[in-house]
């Protein structure tokens, strides 16, 4: 039994948040017969649009099924009143990631484009106030050696410790979230998880989408890109500690990390690209646009900071600053941005126990 | 009327491949052993200019007072083949013979010659109708009700130049709307405000001078016949009588009862209310809870309360449902801050009403869904927990409702405030779900009592909009019927046909069947039970004549005699021959014109049938059958309209009559010691012509096996 009461507040914001009249909404179920997640007995995404239209916030904040969504558009394609269910249900996850941030308020600087200093300064500043504490804050002389201006102990220890920092928040919304999403009836089965993992690492619901296919292959090369990265990477703090670091031009782990680097940038600029192109089917709002260009400079300083290096320009410890701060933007904001998909997701699969009855 | 003895000019077409199908000279040969032909003529085209200037020429030169057309099917070229005042018989050589038989063929031959025989065997027994025209005939309009589709029949009336005499029981005009607070937007209107929308309308029928308004009055008695109906009128308190030509029925609706929505607990729950009364209720002002005046904070609307349900009224009332929307949004406006739950089972929002759903579905506060209420709890304040089931989400939902509104439907008011004194009741008959309405496909407007339309939600649930449409389409009716009153003609489905049933009635030996059987009231009767016609409520369908045992009642040119001369015009060849016959009356509303579409694809119908065709199967006398029986038929198809409740048959209860009358007609057959299966009775709708050859083939399949009626060569 459902006890209506319904959120106005609620309905204005996705409706803000998607562009979407959802309230006009026939619910005749176009949408869940073009959607390749939707089940027989399941009605996704019709339900979440009614409970939408309805303003029943606490049952949507709860609904891990949004996350089984990859925003393909075939719905929106195919709905005859326009209301996008798509991208409501973009809304709803976007909705569900501000709900269970710890603190919420950071999640709400990333809502509004009127936050945006605020979310540059503060990194810059905190990363420009621990350099002056490791007594290296001046544009230091000779080759490039981005040591020089961050010492790696400084870089690795103080990142390490911030990103545990927002991990804590990252777990505090999630357990948050467990706790909510695991009132729906579909218990999770056990010994499937393995199974799910497989799905997600090779993008196989994702790949399901009829209106949007070029989407699957580029998140698929960012996904790639960015595992890869983060090996590198990992294997970059071991080196600091107990090998030399930077590594030469044809190290392994170098070339993994240009390889990744490559499928970043590519993915990436793919995403962009259609974003624009497709702005029928795929509505894109300032948080998509923020994560999405924040990660493609993140990606580009990154590509620049290493040229800049080999190729000792001067401008190298400006653009190294820039990077960090996209580092930090991508990396330490990550429960409290469209980042936070990755671990939503994942949660809900394992939740649901499969996207899809088998 | 027919005259003793004829002088028949006979001309036969060989056109469209009659010619090449038919030895043309040999039917002339038979034409010719009849005495009365005076004329016969074999002729490349009859329809072209020339052929009819040579048959106009040649009636005075030969004294023709009558024509036998022997070419096309008599539905092609009714005004080409039409020479002035002069009776006209058209044989179907075309579609009956040369198009559906063998060419050239001894049998094919034989179906030519044998209708040649039966149209000339018609002809002569035939006569030109003396049209009935009733002596000062009026051409005013009656308009019975006047709420919106009263005024706009009036308006629309008066337009078209006919006086209107506009009939209101209450003390002002309007009806409902004046217990509307808002209407539903209207398109094409100026401006859909209720006020403007009214005060155009009454300004309008002030103006004019044609339009009589009687307020606080009502109708006593109608009696009398289209043309010239009597009308009593009570206008307050006090007798009146006026003459007029016809009647437009615009009584009317009423919401159904909502105390009988038990399921609902309707009467036990005082914040449950009507649209009406939701209606009413912002009208004088305030939308306020029934039990303590609290403006309301949650408004669930329930659809469907009654309606589309078996147990209550089975049909959708069309309005409900933009009704609720537009309260909707009244009481939006009113509250901004109040919730408005709809509940629906189907949301039925036709034609441009879409947008008015859509506008009304992009206020957040406006919650629609479909489900099913399956629970009505009353709270201590009076609330009302309603709980939806059967809805898309899958779960129950429940909604604490400050006010319930029940979206009840429309039932028509009762016709017998017409008051006719017709022997066959007060009212007009009712038809499907006790609407007056009597051929929704074919003819609306039309009711079982001819020149009385009924217009607006007393003849099917509507809106204001669908109200106003009818006014116009139901003047045009009335006024139809006015004018074909005074040409002496028929109504539809027969308009133009100046017939009309002559009774002889020193044979009438009162059995009633006629008064009881005529779907159109067209007999009163006497104290003594002998039918008094009034021919212009007339439709012409001839069931009178089916019915009448007596055969005293006939048409000119459509006779119980005539008929039978062309049964026995046609030889029937002897046993050994091996050639059986069949004769089909067959109803020339739908089935005849399936026949001819059978004939345009070409389709192979079997010689050994010959075909009589009647103005509906209910006007087959039964002495038609036992006469075909003792010539010598094998067997007789009777081919008609569907009956039921989705009928088909043009003359309403045509068909129904010749079910019932089966059983008699099977006492006939044993009497005559003959088989059931000699009499078949097929019901046919006009898309169905492909399965006639199967059909008929199929019966000759059992006349077969049945044998030869024994009757032959006797």
């Amino acid at each position: 039994m459902i006890e209506v009461s319904p959120d106005i507040a609620f309905i204005e914001k996705l409706q803000a948040a998607s562009g979407s009249q959802l309230t006009t909404c026939m619910q005749c179920g176009a949408c869940t017969a073009s959607c390749s997640l939707s089940a027989d007995q399941d009605v996704f995404p019709r339900r979440q649009m009614i409970m939408a239209a309805w303003g029943m916030r606490d049952r949507l904040m709860a609904d891990p099924y949004v996350w089984t969504c990859h925003q393909c558009g075939d719905c929106t394609v195919s709905c005859p009143r326009g209301v996008s269910p798509g991208d409501v249900m973009a809304a709803l996850r976007q909705e569900q990631i501000i709900h269970y941030s710890r603190p919420r308020f950071i999640a709400r600087w990333m809502q509004r484009p009127a936050f945006l200093p605020l979310v540059v300064l503060f990194p810059m500043l905190t990363i420009l106030l621990i350099i002056l504490m490791a007594g290296t804050l001046h544009i230091p002389e000779g080759p490039v050696d981005y040591s020089k201006f961050f010492p790696h102990g400084w870089l690795n220890g103080s990142f390490t410790a911030l990103f545990i920092l927002s991990t804590i928040g990252a777990v505090a919304g999630l357990k948050s979230f467990w706790k909510s999403a695991s009132g729906i009836p579909e218990a999770p089965a056990s010994g499937r998880w393995l199974k799910i993992i497989g799905r997600i690492l090779w993008h196989r619901d994702f790949r399901q989408c009829t209106e949007e296919k070029s989407r699957s292959l580029s998140h698929l090369f960012v996904f790639w890109g960015f595992i890869l990265l983060l090996f590198v990477t990992f294997f970059a703090i071991l080196s600091t500690i107990f090998f030399n670091y930077p590594f030469g031009f044809l190290n392994p782990v170098k070339i993994a990390g240009n390889a990744g680097a490559l499928l970043l940038f590519t993915g990436s600029t793919l995403m962009i690209m259609n974003r624009l192109l497709k702005r029928n089917t795929l509505r894109s709002n300032y948080a998509d646009w923020f994560f999405l260009l924040s990660f493609w400079l993140l990606t580009v300083t990154g590509i620049l900071v290493e040229a800049a290096r080999f190729l000792d320009w001067s401008h190298a410890y400006h653009i190294y600053l820039f990077h960090l701060i996209l580092v930090w933007i991508i990396i330490l904001y990550y429960p409290y941005t469209r980042f936070a998909h990755f671990l939503y997701r994942t949660l809900s699969l394992l939740l649901i126990g499969t996207t899809k009855p088998t | 009327m027919a005259k003793e003895s004829k002088n028949i000019g006979v001309y036969i077409c060989t056109g469209c491949g009659i010619g090449e199908s038919l030895n043309t000279a040999k039917l002339s040969a038979v034409a010719g052993e009849y005495p009365t032909v005076k004329q016969c003529q074999v002729r490349p085209c009859l329809c072209s200019a020339e052929a009819h200037l040579k048959i106009n020429d040649e009636i005075p030169e030969h004294l023709l007072d009558s024509l036998v057309i022997a070419g096309c099917s008599p539905r092609h070229n009714p005004e080409t083949l039409k020479f002035g005042n002069i009776l006209t018989e058209r044989v179907n050589l075309r579609e009956g013979v040369a198009w559906v038989m063998e060419p050239g063929h001894e049998d094919t031959q034989l179906a030519a010659e044998d209708y040649l025989r039966m149209g000339i065997a018609w002809t002569a027994a035939s006569g030109l109708p003396d049209p009935y025209i009733p002596d000062g005939t009026e051409s005013d309009i009656l308009i019975l009700g006047g709420g919106i589709t009263g005024i706009q029949s009036a308006l629309e009336g008066a337009r078209a130049g006919y006086s209107v005499v506009l009939v209101e029981k209450e003390d002002r005009l309007g009806g409902w709307l004046n217990h509307w607070h808002d209407i539903i937007p209207v398109s094409g209107s100026r401006e859909t405000h209720l006020g403007y929308f009214l005060d155009e309308k009454l300004e309008e029928l002030e103006a004019s001078g044609l339009i009589t308004v009687h307020k606080n009055s009502t109708v006593s008695a109608i009696s009398g016949e289209p043309g010239k109906f009597h009308v009593t009128l009570r206008i307050n308190g006090r007798n009146s009588e006026c003459r007029v030509g016809s009647v437009i029925l615009a009584i009317g609706w009423k919401p159904y009862d909502a105390s009988r929505l038990e399921h609902l607990g309707f009467s036990r729950h005082e914040n449950m209310i009507t649209q009406a009364d939701l209606e009413t209720m912002a009208k004088q002002g305030g939308i306020l809870r029934p039990s303590d005046g609290k403006p309301p904070e949650n408004v669930v609307f329930i659809q469907c309360a009654g309606s589309r349900d078996e147990k209550h009224l089975p049909y959708c009332s069309n309005v409900c449902c933009l009704t609720s929307l537009k309260q909707a949004l009244y009481i939006r406006r009113k509250y901004p801050e109040t919730n408005v739950f709809i509940v629906y089972r189907d949301i039925r929002t036709p034609g441009r009403n879409e947008h008015f759903y859509r506008q009304v579905q992009g206020d957040n506060r406006i919650f629609l869904t479909k489900g099913e209420v399956s629970g009505v709890e009353e709270l201590d304040d009076g609330s009302l927990r309603i709980t939806i089931g059967d809805n898309l989400l899958g779960e129950p939902l429940s909604i604490r409702a400050d006010l319930v509104v029940a979206a009840t439907g429309m039932e028509p008011n009762r016709s017998e405030d017409l008051h006719l004194l017709y022997r066959k009741g007060e009212g007009l008959p009712e038809r499907k779900y006790g609407f007056p309405d009597s051929h929704f496909i074919c003819f609306p407007y039309e009711t079982q009592r001819t020149g009385i339309y009924a217009a607006g939600a007393v003849r099917t649930p509507q809106g204001i909009q669908d109200c106003m449409e009818d006014a116009g389409g139901a003047v045009v009716k009335a006024i139809q019927c006015i004018e074909a009153v005074r040409r002496g003609e028929a109504v539809h489905p027969r308009p133009g046909d100046r017939s009309y049933p002559v009774l002889s009635l020193q044979r009438c030996t009162d059995c009633k069947r006629c008064t009881e059987e005529c779907p159109f009231g067209t007999y009163d009767e006497n104290e003594k039970g002998t039918p008094l016609p009034n021919p212009a409520r007339c439709r012409r369908c001839g069931i009178c004549m089916g019915s009448c045992p007596e055969r005293i009642i006939n048409f000119d040119n459509y006779s119980i005699h005539a008929i039978s001369s062309m049964i026995k015009s046609i030889p029937i060849p002897d046993e050994l021959e091996e050639k059986p016959r069949v004769l089909a009356f067959v109803c020339e509303n739908d089935a005849y014109p399936a026949f001819d579409l059978a004939a345009f694809h070409r389709h192979r119908i079997s010689p050994w049938l010959r075909i009589i065709p009647v103005r509906c199967i209910g006007s087959i006398n039964k002495i038609w059958l036992s006469d075909a029986l003792s010539a010598g038929f094998d067997g007789i198809m009777q081919i008609g309209c569907k009956p039921g409740e989705d009928y088909q048959c043009h003359f309403i209860t045509g068909s129904e009559l010749m079910e019932t009358r089966s059983e008699n007609i099977q006492q006939t057959l044993q009497t005559m010691m003959l088989e059931p299966e000699r009499i078949k009775t097929v019901f046919l709708e006009i898309d169905e012509y492909h399965r006639l050859p199967e059909i008929i083939d199929d019966y000759l399949e059992t006349i077969e096996s049945i044998g030869p009626n024994p009757f032959k060569d006797m």
